[in-house]
């Protein structure tokens, strides 16, 4: 699979689309109540506002030459009113509209969360981690505000304009013409930027989105990077991506200082413009020194509201650079997802047997091949051959993490595509190879096996896989905050934790896979001890080098090339000397040497 | 303010640019106040002026002057207004590379015992979501306050000069705003601390759902994570509506006191034009410039709130910036050759990690060339023991010595770089493989490369991937298996050719065979090194100049194969029996 690198932007090659908008607008439309409300609320506290100037007027024009006090105390009390008015009205637009802002970005990242969980493993190997976190946290926050206050703003922006335009064209329509003229003028220089300014946007989303992947490496990886004297190396490399980002905003940024001065320096022409046409060149004559003035006082009145659209255009194409990128991962089709009539399956007894599969990850490498095998319920099966043979493919069919190309998965005889995902993989318990950790006490992350369990189930998990001992010299015992980052843990540790994780949690079928790498030899003799009992009436499949944990097993699997090529019992394959002999062979040699170091000593 | 200061310092290289845009945005808004002074003089003279008519008949000139002139003006001013915009960014973004690679330098050079203690999403969070804050504040917050107080200062002057009583009258609403906003100061800032803390939590929840992705679809906790995640993002919404409201909350007092001036305007202007103390035209005066005193005035609470969400941000920013490793050069290091020969020594090394002690006067000696291998049970302190040794941790009591010097009198790139280590928890950088491998040493010719991983038995299956030694692997590797990560790992820390060269269970998860055609490269390698490796089982350690067993953070046995041995009831001796009995 072709995957991104920290430093390579990901291409997305739409052109300025407002169908991402529209697409928003599905999460806007859920509040239109209250956002009407709050337009409502909008239009009353402007409407209440222009009685100000009236109410002033009469004070000058009346109250103050009469000497009228009581008059101008009434006037300044209802002047206080309308002002409280408009206030209050604009203070309740305002609650409402945050609520609505934030309920919308919450929404957004709630779906876009609820989609990430359906994606399979393939999503989030094939991009550096830091771009996915990018978008649910940083980008969903960045567009709360246009999809809120945006929306209202245009909304009553545009009404602001057809009420003042119907006005002047009331007027004198051809004064009105001189102050339209000018919006051809801002449309043409909009169309002109258009491109450049979303690409730009584009960009630096893009550039936003590869320094948050490195710095997310740089994180993770501080170990490497101390260990190998790496500072000062990546340091640079960080220098280069904040630049690449500087540059970007910067070129962004001059597309959207641009529109205002343009808009700025239109309406000003437009201003001179209509002193030039009334006076010089309509003239006196035809069209009353009133309407002019009017005229000039109303074309500031218009230009404000574009003005503000303007702005606000600048605030939509950088929303939507954002925007497209979170409709692209709520895009990203779900490959294993349950069928439309997938039913639930039944408590599963554990018989597992593989049709025919063939399976690859992409078309060019076939990893498995027309391979067929069955086991029965309570059989523990051991795969193992070369590092990258196709171990741990197998087992995440099983647990349906992919899905088979050719052939079927069946288990107790139901095709695990038929079933609902939640029912089969809540009854498996998979151990990976890495141990995650979630931040959080040693307890919480055994709880994550089975959410209800009491703090004795708990116990018991750990003391059947050796971890009670170390997890209680701790000074907090099980409450011992622990985290993903830290090294508090042994790497054995680690995956002891896990196991009593995926104990806890009762599997019908357990998959352990190199799970008991990194625990000593002495502990997994006692683990094993445990395990036996437990395992007992379960299905098993273990992937492991140790050929203590594989002789043990009713059935070892050698894979290579794609397909099984020897199967049986410890004993069967020995006598077979085929590549299983030949492996442990290999480990024979080494024993027999110390077997003759030890007559020495001896 | 500190943090602000801190601004000003980081501000070092722009703050002439910083200083001139302010000016600009000064002449600019000053400029703007005179912008109506052209329609102005354009109807006195030509439409309502005593000689309109004539003026207009006879200098036609005049008006066509004057419109150029309006258009020019404004020009002229958004030119001014323009440029400083485009300082402030200039400016700001510089500031922000600036602090922002500081940042990045800083959290990598942190010792482990912090990451320990840090989540990954809440370092992420102050490197994006708190530095934004950070440049919104000088590109923005900084700018407007310097308007409002500019544009305040000189509108109160004036006002001063035209009348000093209705000037005071007109001032009497502006204790009351530092009032209302000295309260909302101190209600919001809490309320922002807690903002930008759930944003923190978010972050972290998102950040781990991500890394443990398998876990996730492993145990089918698809739903629980989405509610949890669900109920932190309802927390943060609840944050932000919460300092939004008590914004709110304040948000008409300001409003009504800042709108209220016009209301003192009409009562003691008309009162005082109706006693004669103002005329007619003065009251106009004060009632077209009122908007400049108003705006100041509301513009404050919109200020202090943003501010206040500055101030949260940039602690946590600070905090960051200003930290430093405990694990450092000293002064006084001491002058080594660029290769060591490879001898280590432990003397009396104890270490407790959260008052658990994990390390516990520890001794033993190792010369240049020879191999020692550790064992003991899971969390008996083997991995601690080696972390010592590249200085990942210092230990509390006692010293490690490499090449007979105490290893923190040395400087640290030195040390480091004359050690390879092969971790148990391989961290692989979603980078192609030749970039994982080259990681020591970038400059690294392919060869070198290619001979690395035969070495450690990769190259094969190297060559079976779709792009060879360009294949690009996921981060943390993802993708490889177990045993090829570790592979990779292994070539990673042979490729910078170290005196030392430490391997953490690096072959735990590879088959026999390839373990074995491991080892014998380890013996024949191109040079000289101090081989300590940690292993579980008796065929990685067994040829060993010395076998160190490890329990409980002690050293419970010491020696070679065969002395191991002779002790029957040892923890080596119990291993090998056990190995022994699993081969028929």
């Amino acid at each position: 699979m072709a995957r991104n690198k920290f430093d390579v932007d990901e291409r997305l090659e739409t052109p300025f689309d407002i169908k991402h908008f529209k697409r928003a607008m599905v999460y806007v439309a859920r509040y239109k109540k209250r956002m009407a409300a709050a337009l409502l609320l909008s239009a009353a506290a402007v409407i209440v506002g222009l009685f100000a100037p009236v109410i002033t007027q009469h004070a000058i024009d009346t109250n103050i030459p009469q000497k009228d006090i009581p008059g101008l105390i009434i006037s300044a009390v209802l002047l206080l009113l309308t002002i409280a008015v408009n206030v209050i009205f604009s203070t309740v637009r305002s609650k409402i509209m945050t609520e609505v802002g934030q309920d919308i970005i919450y929404d957004i990242r709630r779906d876009l969360f609820e989609h990430l969980q359906r994606l399979s493993f393939e999503y989030y190997d094939s991009r550096p981690h830091g771009k996915i976190l990018v978008r649910i946290i940083n980008y969903v926050n960045s567009v709360s505000d246009t999809l809120s206050n945006g929306i209202i703003n245009v909304i009553l922006d545009i009404f602001n304009l057809l009420f003042i335009t119907v006005f002047m064209f009331a007027m004198d329509s051809r004064m009105a013409l001189v102050v339209l003229a000018g919006v051809p003028f801002l449309m043409t220089f909009i169309l002109v930027i258009k491109n450049g300014q979303r690409r730009a946007w584009q960009a630096v989303s893009n550039k936003s989105s590869n320094l948050n992947a490195y710095l997310h490496e740089g994180i993770v990886g501080a170990r490497v990077t101390q260990l190998f004297v790496r500072e000062e190396e990546n340091s640079e490399i960080f220098a280069g991506l904040s630049e690449a980002f500087r540059k970007d905003w910067m070129k962004a940024v001059t597309y959207n200082n641009l529109l205002w001065p343009t808009v700025d320096t239109i309406s000003a022409v437009i201003s001179a413009s209509i002193y030039f046409v009334g006076l010089l060149i309509i003239g006196p004559a035809s069209v009353s020194l009133g309407t002019i003035v009017a005229m000039g006082g109303y074309a500031s009145r218009f230009w404000q509201p574009i003005m503000n659209l303007a702005n606000m255009f600048n605030n939509f194409v950088n929303s939507v650079s954002y925007l497209e990128r979170i409709f692209e991962t709520l895009d990203e089709p779900v490959k294993v997802n349950d069928k439309e009539n997938a039913v639930e399956l039944p408590t599963i007894e554990g018989n597992v047997e593989f049709r025919n599969v063939t399976f690859s990850y992409d078309e060019s490498k076939t990893v498995l091949e027309d391979l067929s095998f069955k086991v029965n319920k309570g059989e523990s099966v051991a795969l193992v051959g070369p590092t990258g043979a196709g171990k741990t493919t197998i087992v995440n069919l099983i647990s349906r993490f992919y899905d088979v190309t050719n052939g079927a998965v069946l288990i107790d005889g139901y095709n695990v595509e038929d079933v609902k995902l939640a029912s089969l993989r809540s009854q498996m318990g998979i151990m990976l190879q890495d141990s995650v950790i979630f931040s959080g006490t040693i307890a919480d992350n055994i709880r994550y096996g089975k959410l209800d369990a009491t703090m004795e189930e708990i116990e018991r998990a750990c003391k059947t896989v050796r971890a009670d001992e170390f997890i209680r010299e701790f000074p907090k015992g099980y409450d011992t905050v622990i985290n993903e980052s830290g090294t508090m843990l042994s790497q054995g540790q680690k995956q002891l934790l896990a196991f009593a994780r995926t104990l806890i949690s009762d599997p019908k079928i357990l998959v352990l896979d190199e799970a008991t790498s990194s625990i000593d030899a002495k502990t997994e003799k006692m683990l094993q001890q445990g395990l036996d009992r437990l395992l007992k009436g379960r299905t098993s499949f273990i992937i492991a080098h140790r050929l203590s944990t594989i002789r043990n097993c009713d059935k070892i699997m050698y894979i290579s090339d794609r397909r099984i090529t020897e199967c049986g019992t410890h004993e069967e394959l020995m006598a077979k000397k085929g590549d299983y002999y030949r492996l442990c062979h290999a480990r024979r040699d080494q024993d027999e040497e110390a077997d003759a170091c030890e007559a020495q000593a001896c | 303010m500190f943090q602000l200061r801190w601004i000003w310092n980081n501000l070092k290289g722009y703050r002439g640019r910083y200083i001139f845009a302010l000016c600009l945005t000064l002449t600019g808004t000053t400029m703007y106040l005179f912008n109506p002074v052209f329609g102005q003089k354009i109807v006195d003279s030509f439409i309502y002026g005593e000689n309109a008519a004539y003026e207009l008949a006879n200098h036609k000139d005049k008006l066509i002057m004057l419109c150029l002139g309006l258009v020019i003006f404004t020009v002229v001013r958004t030119l001014i207004q323009f440029s400083a915009n485009m300082l402030y960014e200039v400016c700001s973004q510089g500031m922000l590379a600036k602090i922002r690679d500081r940042l990045f330098d800083t959290v990598q050079k942190q010792d482990m015992s912090f990451y320990d203690h840090s989540r990954t999403g809440d370092i992420m969070t102050r490197l994006s979501g708190d530095l934004d804050m950070v440049r919104h504040t000088v590109a923005w917050i900084i700018k407007t306050l310097l308007e409002s107080i500019v544009l305040f200062g000189a509108t109160t002057i004036y006002f001063f000069i035209l009348d000093p009583l209705m000037a005071l009258c007109l001032l009497a609403l502006t204790p009351l705003i530092f009032i209302i906003s000295g309260v909302f100061r101190k209600d919001v800032g809490p309320k922002y601390v807690n903002l930008r803390e759930k944003l923190s939590q978010l972050n972290t929840r998102a950040q781990e759902n991500i890394a443990g992705n398998r876990v996730v679809r492993a145990f089918a906790r698809e739903d629980y994570e989405i509610g949890l995640f669900g109920d932190h993002n309802l927390d943060y919404a609840s944050a932000n509506k919460a300092a939004a409201m008590t914004w709110l909350r304040y948000f008409p007092m300001i409003e009504m006191t800042a709108q209220g001036l016009s209301v003192v305007q009409l009562i003691a202007g008309g009162l005082f034009v109706i006693s004669g103390r103002l005329t007619m035209g003065e009251y106009v005066a004060f009632s077209s410039l009122i908007w400049t005193l108003s705006n100041p005035m509301r513009n404050v609470g919109a200020l202090i709130n943003d501010l206040q969400r500055f101030m949260a941000s940039a602690t946590k920013v600070i905090e960051v910036y200003y930290s430093s490793p405990l694990i450092k050069d000293r002064e006084d290091t001491m002058q080594m050759p660029e290769h060591f020969k490879g001898s280590v020594e432990f003397r009396n090394v104890s270490f407790s990690y959260d008052n658990k002690k994990v390390l516990d006067n520890v001794s033993f000696k190792i010369r240049a060339g020879e191999t020692i291998a550790i064992m003991g049970e899971t969390g008996s302190g083997k991995t601690t023991l080696i972390n010592m040794i590249p200085r990942l941790y210092d230990p509390d009591e006692g010293e490690v010595l490499v090449d007979g010097v105490n290893v923190r009198f040395i400087r640290l790139e030195t040390l480091r770089r004359n050690i390879g280590v092969a971790m148990q928890d391989v961290l692989l950088w979603s980078d192609t493989i030749d970039g994982n491998i080259s990681f020591g040493d970038s400059d690294m010719p392919e060869e070198d490369t290619i001979k690395c991983a035969k070495c450690s038995d990769a190259d094969e299956f190297i060559n079976e991937l779709g792009d060879g030694y360009n294949t690009i692997i996921g981060e943390r590797g993802v993708g490889l298996s177990g045993g090829q990560k570790q592979r990779i790992s292994l070539a990673r820390a042979l490729a910078v050719k170290p005196a030392i060269l430490i391997l953490d269970d690096t072959t735990s998860a590879v088959d026999l065979e390839t373990e074995k055609t491991i080892q014998e490269n380890l013996d024949e390698l191109d040079f000289k090194c101090t081989k300590i490796i940690i292993a579980q089982r008796i065929s990685s350690v067994k040829n060993a100049d010395k076998i160190i067993i490890m329990k409980n953070g002690k050293i419970s046995e010491i020696g070679t194969h065969k002395e191991l041995l002779r002790n029957k009831s040892g923890y080596y001796s119990e291993i090998f029996r056990l190995q022994q009995s699993s081969i028929e």
